[in-house]
């Protein structure tokens, strides 16, 4: 395992706004990230310094050993597909995908041919009169069939439809299979790409809360539910991640369990509820003061 | 011979950066229409009103003398000058869109420059050879048959067809690169650069008005105009296209694609 993104100590100031504040982590070569976090959290910022299109304010970036601001050497095996990319006035999807492999040299036209047709995008379009999910298709495309050892997807499911969606998540999976290389998907949509993920990275005001493989988060916390009363003594003395309580009945969510633990909990009456990704990312990423009002 | 050398290097394990700066090139006529058809068809719009102008003139003036004297008139044409605006106004539009995409394609800004600059040239270029040949087709026709001007217009369509061509690719690459530096300040600093950069661009020319004012200099500077001449004069912006080109350079250094 060798690592294509080290980051170490980085922040990134907007005048008084801290955007990102001291995150360090790093991205192994061949895998599937999730960069996960709220609206304004952070994330389109952290792409954007990895990929050389914004300036740091402090620490530092690696991207293939590389610092990759203006590195022709380290920027050329990366792709970053944005929500919001722009594109010429007069362009329509022909003239991207013709463009596309003078910047790729990894790029496989046939596999774009394939693409179009999947999401039906209308290559003779001009691309100002596409609707959001076709331009959405476009990003999709070329952050798939540019097959850059590093690609980033920042939101790119904006206005695509379930079926879209979920050929866009099959195509990944499928090709990503075929020719290994290092994904960075930024969502909200975490349910839909829980499997797809194999490393969760949450960020949240600019800091990194949450840097830990997919399969050892989704065991991370556990809903106890049950009478109030049996509830409170079982979780007396742990950290609670999230309180619910309805007439006499409590559900608690609860960092990892051991199997003893999980034995006490089923003699005692209590039914124990996996957390999936979301549910863990959305308790994580709310404010303390919103869930110590409820409980 | 730069395709096969494009593809080449496409087929090999890693790219060399020079080849991103032809992409850049190349990004810049891979949609024709902005750059290239459209301007031609506006030009060739003007040509076809202008010689039903002609035409109209040259029927309703039947001396020989007055027919002399309608040419002469019609030799201070301004009817080409729209292409030189217009190509500075092309200039602006395709930077401000080319620079987030080429950032979508992992361009760095130093090749996004080298690649931008040297399609400027190229266009110029084109530009300029388009227009040689209109002027001296313009002489060999006298004037479409109708002894119009538009190629040939006292201003920069005199003389042999190298000095011309000199002076129409001078002139296009004056406003390709002022309209670089607008471009780069606008993608840099948005609204508020264009202000600033206008109001700087205002102040300056007024402090050199004043200062030309105050030290009695308008006599001179006339006469340096005339000593000059028109085709001196347009050598002479040479020099600002020069200053644009090499701040743009340095503005878009530190320039970042907004969402």
């Amino acid at each position: 395992m060798s690592a294509v993104v080290e980051v170490e100590g980085l922040s990134k100031r907007f005048g008084q706004l801290t955007a990102v504040d001291d995150a360090t982590f790093s991205i192994e070569e061949n895998r599937i990230y999730g960069l996960l976090g709220r609206n304004g959290a952070g994330k389109t910022t952290v792409m954007q310094l990895l990929t050389g299109q914004d300036f740091l304010s402090e620490g530092s970036i690696r991207v293939f050993g590389e610092n990759p601001v203006e590195n022709a050497r380290a920027l050329s095996r990366v792709c970053f597909v944005k929500e919001s990319q722009k594109y010429p006035d007069d362009f329509k999807p022909k003239h991207v995908l013709k463009s596309a492999p003078w910047f790729f040299p990894n790029w496989d036209a046939e596999f774009a041919e394939r693409l179009v047709a999947d999401f039906r995008l209308p290559v003779n379009r001009r691309i100002k009169k596409l609707s959001r999910g076709q331009l959405s298709a476009i990003g999709v495309i070329v952050g798939l069939a540019s097959r850059a050892p590093l690609t980033f997807f920042d939101e790119p499911y904006l206005g695509l439809d379930a079926v879209a969606r979920q050929t866009f998540y099959d195509r990944l999976l499928d090709d990503y299979a075929e020719h290994p290389r290092t994904v960075v998907l930024s969502t909200h949509l975490i349910d839909e790409v829980s499997n797809l993920l194999e490393h969760v990275i949450v960020i949240d005001e600019g800091k990194i809360i949450m840097d830990d493989s997919a399969d050892a988060l989704r065991g991370s916390a556990t809903t106890v539910v049950g009478s109030t009363a049996a509830v409170e003594q079982f979780t007396a003395g742990r950290e609670i991640l999230h309180a619910d309580r309805l007439g006499g009945l409590s559900s608690v969510t609860v960092g990892r369990l051991s199997p003893a633990e999980r034995q006490a909990a089923a003699a005692a009456g209590l039914e124990l509820a996996p957390v999936s990704l979301q549910q863990l990312v959305v308790r994580v990423t709310t404010s303390d003061t919103d869930w110590s009002q409820e409980s | 011979m730069t395709t096969a050398t494009l593809s080449e290097t496409a087929a090999g394990a890693r790219p060399a950066p020079p080849n991103r700066i032809f992409a850049v090139v190349r990004l810049y006529f891979v949609s024709p229409s902005t750059a290239i058809v459209v301007p031609w068809m506006i030009l060739g719009f003007i040509f076809i009103v202008n010689l039903a102008i002609w035409a109209i003139i040259f029927s309703s003036v039947s001396s020989e003398a007055d027919r002399a004297d309608v040419q002469d008139g019609l030799s201070y044409s301004g009817a080409s000058f729209y292409i030189f605006v217009y190509m500075g106004i092309v200039a602006i539009q395709a930077i401000n869109l080319a620079f987030p995409f080429s950032q979508g394609y992992s361009v760095t800004r130093r090749d996004f420059y080298l690649g931008t600059s040297l399609a400027f040239v190229l266009l110029s270029a084109g530009y300029a050879a388009g227009l040689t040949v209109l002027s001296v087709i313009e002489d060999a026709t006298n004037g479409w048959g109708f002894g119009g001007h538009m190629f040939t217009s006292v201003y920069f369509g005199t003389g042999p067809w190298w000095v011309r061509f000199g002076l129409f690719f001078t002139i296009f690459v004056f406003f390709l690169f002022l309209g670089m530096i607008f471009a780069t300040v606008y993608v840099r600093w948005r609204a508020n650069g264009m202000l600033v950069l206008s109001a700087a661009i205002t102040v300056g020319l007024v402090a050199l008005a004043a200062l030309v004012t105050f030290t009695d200099s308008w006599p001179a500077v006339g006469e340096w105009f005339v000593s000059t001449g028109v085709n001196g004069v347009i050598v002479w912006t040479l020099v600002p296209t020069a200053v644009s080109a090499v701040a743009s350079y340095f503005v878009l250094r530190r320039a970042t694609p907004r969402s």
